[in-house]
């Protein structure tokens, strides 16, 4: 076997391997692991429902930001 | 009767006692009014896939609780906890109260979604703690309470600020730089197999070159991101003139590293860039388990500053008003309602009540106090309204000293660990001299400083990693096994090593030689009577003697129903009802003597005497008893050579009968909580290493400040997260045991570091002599941690004789 294919596959092994850390390392920096037990059990309750209610919560925002905005228009 | 289950908190009760309802033609039963509000509310808002979700759990019953909802509203409150963001919303930290499993997450969270103006609601099912963003014009925080409330849990706020950011953020960064470690090795492992092959078969020098450079782009973030910990460590060690473990891996790492940079561009010798990754890792993720533990502390702490009130009731020219804790002024008038807790120190003036001040003395048992006496902040009013005098302001007031001792306490705590890493300091200036002498002797002798340095980084790369490395996590770690399988918590490793240097054990009474609480000891009929009627009586009162009767009686009688009616407690004298048409009277001897009853007896215990129909029946005779084999183990404990002391919030006469009992030769009483830690303070002054004993709130500031604090499992969360040990059954006996078994350990420890300090002058002197290779260092390496391990587990078979 070439030294050439051996760096190669090393490198490219390594490369997806670091990428796969650097996607741990957001979730773990965007607190996505701070509660484990809650992490689990998003498995388990994870359905449409929870889906509208997160889509439910952020037009709520958006519609109180809104508001917000119309009150102070400066 | 059969048992049923309440079909909202999935708690056991007769049926006899359960409320009937009829849901949709189905016969539904609750064990309160609470629990059946709940369960209308959740059906009728379509969230009943709750119970699906909750299956078998039991939830606390969905108590009423107490009307205080204007409180959140108040400005001070508001500006204390409610952090006011940029977007106009308001955010609130919050401590929800009853969460059992993952079911309550959801439905509290559904719930607040549901609730028009909250934006975001996010809730922590390990600790119970929520974030609640909600529009300030839509909604008030008092309805947001009172939305929690409804279904049945309790919250409250806390002030994140104070410590949990950062605990966050610390446990955070650990975890990110294990996972970079981790990486890193599991990947650099394979291709050192291939490497640990191809010495044995040859490999051709490119491939070899290739291997290396990868194996060098692995260790790299490794040593100086995940090992920064260790630079980190050496450097305040250095600084405070200190050689610690982190000086001895940083070492270690860093000229294993610079050793296989060199051996890699000079292209000869082999690189150990795999032993760099492994020994971080390892000894990273050691140190990440310490940093959980300081985590909990912090947690139970906020619970605590959560119930204190922010504002009180201020009594100027007969009008009230609330006025914030912080604007009291001493000589101010503080209306307290029953149930409230006092914050301000001060004297009655109008009224009396008793008051629980199990907080500050650790007796369970109410103090009666009437005009003139002192009431002190952290007790609980308990039964009636009383107005007094403040005589000091917030700050200088009991309570707030408390808890500033206390957030001290836990940021001070990292002394201990510098005491437990002394033998492992000594080993590693060991082997810095070593490789020191080594480089210098080669130096003058081949007169090549390249060559002499290499031998020297050999010394340290094969003397430094595993077997120092275990030598003291080994054998605490085994030592932590042994002792929790008999009820013995040691929260970190290096306890162990401190508790068994120490030289002095401090007790408290109530609650840890005592057991806390009274039980009856003789029991005396006179006549002939149903004790049914009796045990119906306490059943209605929550004072501890009732309490202790109630435990008596439930033991030895049948019981049977009765109806009881005009139930009255007097505070701190006795309780009377009519049972089943008959006068039933209970309490102290004056109690029943005011009622007009015949009572000649004298006694020095606590004594309750029943009266039925005017007659004395029964006299129950009670005391806080000893607990079972405290003299003993006492007495064992001053034979390993440590001074035994004992510290109570009680008075003198209980204090002197209880030490004489058990054979303590020193004992102070009527301390309080800062009392005791200053006697602490007195011990460490001349020179002891303190253990600690106590199970309250009280106890928790000197539980903090000794230098090993033991709490019983029983105890007050903030004592038990103050502690470093945690002993489950509350038997003095175990407090014995903790002090043998980390002495135990503490000798192989000690064995340990001279097993592999052995092993290493046979391995060092082969190195010292350049004969050093990579199969000679793996297999020194790997045989001496089998050495360690092995003696390690020598505690366990000990133990089994």
């Amino acid at each position: 076997m070439s030294a050439g294919i051996i760096a190669m596959m090393l490198g490219v092994s390594t490369l997806l391997g670091a990428l796969g850390l650097a996607a741990l390392l957001w979730g773990l920096k965007t607190g996505q692991f701070d509660d484990t037990s809650k992490f689990l059990d998003a498995a388990r309750f994870d359905g449409e429902e929870e889906l509208k209610d997160a889509v439910l919560m952020e037009e709520k925002k958006k519609k109180a930001l809104e508001k917000k905005k119309k009150v102070m228009p400066n | 009767m059969s048992k049923v289950k309440c079909d909202h908190c999935n708690l056991e009760f007769d049926k006899s006692v359960m409320i009937e309802d009829k849901i949709d033609g189905k016969k539904r039963y609750f064990c309160c009014k609470g629990c059946q509000g709940v369960y209308h509310l959740l059906r009728e808002e379509g969230l009943d896939s709750f119970y699906e979700k909750l299956g078998d759990t039991k939830l606390n019953p969905a108590a009423k609780k107490e009307d205080d909802l204007e409180k959140f509203d108040l400005e001070g409150f508001i500006n204390r906890y409610v952090k006011k963001r940029d977007d106009g919303f308001y955010e609130i930290n919050l401590i929800i109260e009853g969460i059992h499993c993952a079911a309550c997450v959801w439905l509290n969270e559904k719930v607040l979604h549901k609730t028009p103006g909250i934006i975001e609601a996010t809730i922590n099912y390990t600790n119970n703690k929520a974030k609640v963003v909600w529009d300030p014009e839509e909604i008030k925080l008092s309805k947001i309470i009172q939305t929690i409330r409804s279904i049945g849990y309790n919250a409250y706020p806390y002030d994140p600020k104070l410590q949990e950011e950062r605990a966050i953020k610390q446990r955070r960064d650990y975890y990110a730089r294990i996972l970079v470690a981790v990486f890193a090795t599991m990947n650099i492992m394979w291709i050192a197999i291939a490497q640990y092959v191809g010495f044995f078969s040859g490999m051709r020098r490119d491939i070899k070159d290739i291997l290396n450079f990868a194996e060098f782009v692995l260790a790299t973030p490794t040593l100086f991101y995940s090992g920064w910990v260790f630079f980190k460590g050496a450097y305040y060690g250095l600084k405070n003139r200190f050689i610690n473990m982190d000086v001895l891996v940083a070492t270690g790492a860093t000229l294993a590293y610079i050793y296989s940079l060199y051996a890699m561009f000079s292209k000869s010798g082999e690189v150990y860039f795999d032993s760099v990754t492994m020994l971080i890792t390892f000894i990273l993720v050691g140190k990440y388990l310490e940093v959980l533990g300081k985590k909990q502390a912090v947690d139970t702490l906020d619970r605590v500053l959560g119930t204190i009130p922010t504002e009180v009731t201020v009594v100027k020219n007969s009008e009230k008003a609330l006025v914030l804790v912080e604007n009291v002024k001493v000589g101010d008038i503080i209306e307290l309602k029953p149930g409230e807790k006092v914050v301000i120190d001060g004297v009655i003036i109008n009224g009396s009540a008793s008051f629980d001040e199990s907080s500050l003395t650790g007796e369970s048992e109410p103090v009666f106090k009437k005009r003139g006496d002192e009431v002190l902040s952290g007790s609980i009013c308990l039964d009636s309204v009383v107005r007094y005098e403040a005589k000091k302001d917030f700050s200088t007031s009991i309570l707030s000293n408390i808890i500033s001792l206390l957030e001290d306490s836990i940021t001070k705590k990292p002394k201990i660990e510098r005491l437990a890493n002394q033998v492992s300091g000594y080993f590693s200036i060991t082997i810095l001299s070593i490789a020191l002498l080594t480089f210098i002797g080669w130096y003058f002798y081949i007169g090549s400083f390249e060559k002499a340095l290499i031998i020297a980084i050999s010394v340290v790369v094969i003397a430094c990693p595993c077997a120092l490395g275990l030598a003291t996590p080994m054998a605490t770690l085994i030592g932590i096994g042994v002792a929790a399988k008999r009820g013995i918590l040691f929260k970190e490793a290096s306890f162990l090593e401190t508790m068994a240097k120490s030289t002095i054990l401090v007790l408290d009474k109530t609650g840890t030689i005592t057991k806390g609480e009274p039980s009856v000891i003789t029991y005396e009929k006179f006549d002939d009577f149903d004790e049914s009627l009796v045990l119906e009586l306490v059943k209605n009162s929550s004072h501890p003697i009732s309490k202790g009767v109630y435990e008596f009686l439930s033991k030895n009688i049948k019981y049977n129903q009765k109806e009881i009616k005009d139930f009255k407690e007097i505070k701190a004298k006795g309780i009377e009802a009519i049972i089943d048409g008959k006068k039933v009277v209970a309490g102290n001897k004056d109690f029943l003597i005011e009622k007009g009853i015949k009572v000649d007896i004298d006694n020095q215990n606590s004594l309750f005497l029943v009266a039925i129909e005017n007659r004395v029946v029964a006299i129950f005779e009670l005391n806080d008893e000893i607990k079972e084999g405290a003299a003993e183990a006492i007495e064992k404990i001053k034979e390993l050579g440590i001074k035994v002391v004992m510290l109570t919030g009680d008075n003198e006469k209980v204090a002197k009968k209880v030490a004489k009992e058990v054979g303590v030769d020193e004992y102070f009483a009527k301390l309080l909580p800062q009392d005791k830690a200053k006697f602490i303070d007195d011990f460490h002054r001349s020179g002891d290493i303190v253990v600690m004993a106590g199970d309250g709130i009280n106890d928790s500031i000197a539980l903090s400040c000794s230098d090993i604090a033991i709490a019983m499992g029983s105890g007050a969360d903030i004592a038990i997260s103050v502690s470093d040990v945690v002993l489950l059954d509350e038997s003095p006996k175990r407090v014995y045991e903790a002090f043998k078994i980390s002495k135990k350990v503490f000798k192989k420890v000690k064995q340990n570091l001279a097993l592999s300090l052995i092993y290493n002058t046979f391995a060092v002197p082969l190195a010292v002599m350049g004969f050093v290779n990579p199969l000679v260092a793996a297999i020194s390496m790997s045989l001496s941690s089998l050495l360690v391990v092995g003696n390690s587990f020598g505690i366990k078979l000990k133990d089994k004789k």
